[in-house]
């Protein structure tokens, strides 16, 4: 994004919180305080991911007064929240965070990213002592046996219309993808998370309801693994997520290790495609997930786009022809419907594959020249 | 009885108000600043018969009269938000501060919180309640907050809301603010007011001062010198209309004539005291631009180097 209309000292901190935070950060709604615009801008949301959600913080610097340290405002849902006066906590860390105010420098590009880090611990400090003051025996047991795990965050969510819950963000498996994955191009480390809902319990029901599980992932890391795939292990009656755990992260692990040894076979499948089609004009080198080759069927020529899913060799890859002859009159080269129907085996090798798709080209670049000739009007 | 046990509600005359909010929205920036009153006692209109029952209607009257507006930021706080006592008269009764700030959600912020905190746990600054046992003390924790819309009106538009900072639990108890103003409906604020001026209180009788009655002065002259002294006092205010004038007022000769002397006086007084107000607010504008163009300087600064 860029960062125009800021004056140069606010747009530089923000520049390097961006740059810099551990995990995505958006800003939106930036502002100015300003009687005219003429100051510049000079307050902005900041939308910081907590427990696989965002938190939204107003950061309010003074254009005419560079001196002084942003101010914050917290959400409507945190009026409690009060980092300069946590009872409780931190002992080092308290004086730390008051040197980050106190001795401000607006000229340090660092200072805002300073701040949001240590208000972000702070407010993960919070949370946990909320989530801790719940009488809920259930949930009590659960953070006395999970709280050590490293990473793992957790929110009240209590609105007037629904009921309490408790939400829990648990990172999966010590493992570092980003590593594994050759050539890897994210910026931000790939997690897979487990989020956790307990409704708190009444202290009327018998059985208290199991919760309710959804696994979920950064972003980009579906390039590589597509989380909507794995199946979750069944919670039983009166299971703890501690006991839970170690099943799904194993079953996760084995799953993340052959996404990446999938990688091979779709670069090996490419390779396989170049003798019958020719050198592939486009192809992705990290994932392997997409090619484009050049054909010709006679004097029609066109191009074969390979889309090639996280599930190959069980599943197809599906094939769409573009032509460079015809063009709609919207302006558009003319592409067939994407074609996932052809004959098809995993087990075959992968030169065989090749082989079928070339054939099965041969047969379908003559339904598709009369699709465009057809469409094409006539002059 | 602790101040927990009353409710406290807000007065806010309407001219003091619209003072703060064209003081407001006419700075550069955000600013913030001081509010200056009076917190009174008012006790329940009903006696209940049961004395263990709890009376409803015992509340505390805020009255915001005065307000201090700062030119930037931090002025009587440092950027953690505590209060310097230093800095602030302990003779004025301050009952609060306020912040004013564009474009931002009406909720406290984090430094909001930490300056209304130290300012009500400061104990130098309580001050006492009026209508109530000497000991009572009200510390200084009301906390005005003023914004405008995030996007931009066609109608220009202030918002505000007070709150009462509880300092047992901590937090912010939002407020109804009562905006006083001139009209039937607003008689019974007039009926308690109690002026607050700074006019002796003046022992001398006017009559004392014409010849006729001069038999009748059976004052020792410790009282004579404080009637002369209230006499000079008094003669200030009248811009040297003598107070002894004004009983030859009563006789009907030259009644009119020495009445327009009287208001003339007066009116050239004011607007003597406007020229002074009008000189020195030209002197402090003057001297605000030149902060600005400093801080702006100071803001650019980053960018050149």
């Amino acid at each position: 994004m860029s960062f125009d209309g800021f004056p140069p000292f606010i747009s530089a901190q923000l520049h390097y919180l961006v740059n810099h935070f551990a995990e995505r950060i958006k800003v939106e709604q930036v502002l100015s305080g300003g009687k005219t615009y003429a100051g510049g801008l000079d307050r902005f949301t900041l939308l910081i991911p907590y427990c696989l959600d965002y938190i939204k913080w107003d950061i309010i610097y003074n254009a005419e007064f560079p001196l002084a340290p942003p101010d914050v405002i917290f959400g409507p849902e945190d009026e409690d929240f009060h980092p300069l006066h946590m009872t409780g906590s931190v002992g080092e860390g308290d004086l730390k965070f008051q040197n980050i105010l106190s001795d401000w420098n607006h000229k340090d590009p660092t200072r805002l990213l300073a701040l949001i880090q240590e208000l972000r611990d702070r407010y993960v400090a919070y949370q946990k002592k909320r989530v801790g003051e719940v009488d809920d025996d259930r949930l009590k047991f659960e953070i006395s046996t999970i709280c050590s795990r490293e990473g793992i965050e957790m929110q009240i969510s209590s609105g007037a219309e629904k009921p309490e819950e408790v939400k829990f963000a648990v990172p999966l498996m010590d493992m570092n993808i980003n590593k594994m994955v050759h050539g890897c191009p994210w910026r931000h480390p790939q997690k897979i998370y487990l989020q956790v809902i307990y409704p708190v319990g009444k202290k009327y029901a018998s059985t208290p309801s199991p919760p309710r599980l959804k696994l979920m992932s950064t972003t980009e890391l579906r390039a590589l693994f597509s989380i909507e795939d794995v199946k979750l292990p069944s919670w039983l009656d009166g299971m703890c997520m501690a006991e839970y755990l170690p099943h799904l992260e194993e079953s996760l692990q084995k799953q993340v290790v052959e996404a990446v040894s999938l990688i091979d076979i779709r670069r090996r499948f490419i390779e396989s495609l170049a003798p019958l089609f020719g050198r592939p004009l486009e192809a992705d080198p990290v994932f392997c997930r997409k090619a484009t080759f050049l054909a010709s069927s006679g004097s029609f020529v066109f191009l074969v786009h390979l889309l090639i899913s996280t599930q190959f060799p069980k599943q197809q890859p599906a094939l769409m022809l573009q032509s460079s002859q015809h063009i709609s009159p919207q302006g558009i080269s003319k592409k067939s419907p994407l074609l996932s129907e052809y004959p098809w085996s995993p087990r075959w090798e992968t030169s065989q594959m090749a082989e079928r798709i070339f054939d099965f080209m041969a047969d379908e670049s003559l339904n598709f020249k009369r699709f465009c000739s057809e469409s094409q009007p006539q002059h | 009885m602790g101040l927990g046990d009353h409710k406290l509600a807000v007065s806010l005359p309407g001219p003091t108000l619209a003072s703060m909010i064209q003081r407001l929205s006419s700075s550069t920036a955000d600013v913030d600043g001081l509010l200056f009153g009076h917190v009174s006692y008012i006790a329940p209109s009903t006696l209940p018969d049961d004395p263990a029952q709890a009376s409803p209607d015992s509340q505390l009257l805020a009255t915001i009269s005065g307000f201090l507006c700062f030119p930037s930021l931090l002025s009587f706080y440092d950027s953690l938000g505590r209060v310097d006592p230093s800095r602030l008269s302990s003779t004025t009764p301050l009952i609060g501060w306020f912040s004013s700030r564009r474009k931002t959600p009406l909720r406290p912020s984090m430094r909001e919180f930490s300056v209304t905190r130290s300012l009500s746990s400061t104990p130098s600054l309580s001050l006492p309640i009026q209508n109530s046992d000497p000991h009572s003390l009200f510390a200084p924790s009301i906390f005005l907050l003023f914004t405008t819309p995030l996007q931009d009106q066609f109608i220009q538009t202030n918002q505000y809301r007070a709150f009462h900072f509880q300092s047992s639990r901590p937090c912010f108890n939002p407020l109804s603010v009562d905006v006083v103003n001139i009209g039937p409906a607003f008689r019974g604020h007039y009926g308690s007011f109690s002026p607050t001026s700074v006019l002796p209180f003046l022992s001398c009788e006017l009559r004392s001062l014409t010849p006729m009655n001069e038999d009748r002065n059976e004052e020792t002259l410790i009282g004579m010198k404080q009637v002369e002294k209230d006499q000079s006092l008094l003669d200030t205010c009248a811009e040297g209309m003598q107070v002894g004038r004004l009983s030859r007022l009563i006789e009907a000769t030259n009644y009119s004539s020495g009445l327009e002397d009287l208001y003339e006086k007066m009116l050239l007084k004011t607007e003597s005291l406007a020229r002074l107000v009008e000189a020195s607010s030209a002197k402090v504008l003057e001297q605000e631009n030149h902060n600005r163009k400093l801080r702006y300087k100071v803001a650019r600064s980053v960018g050149v180097e």
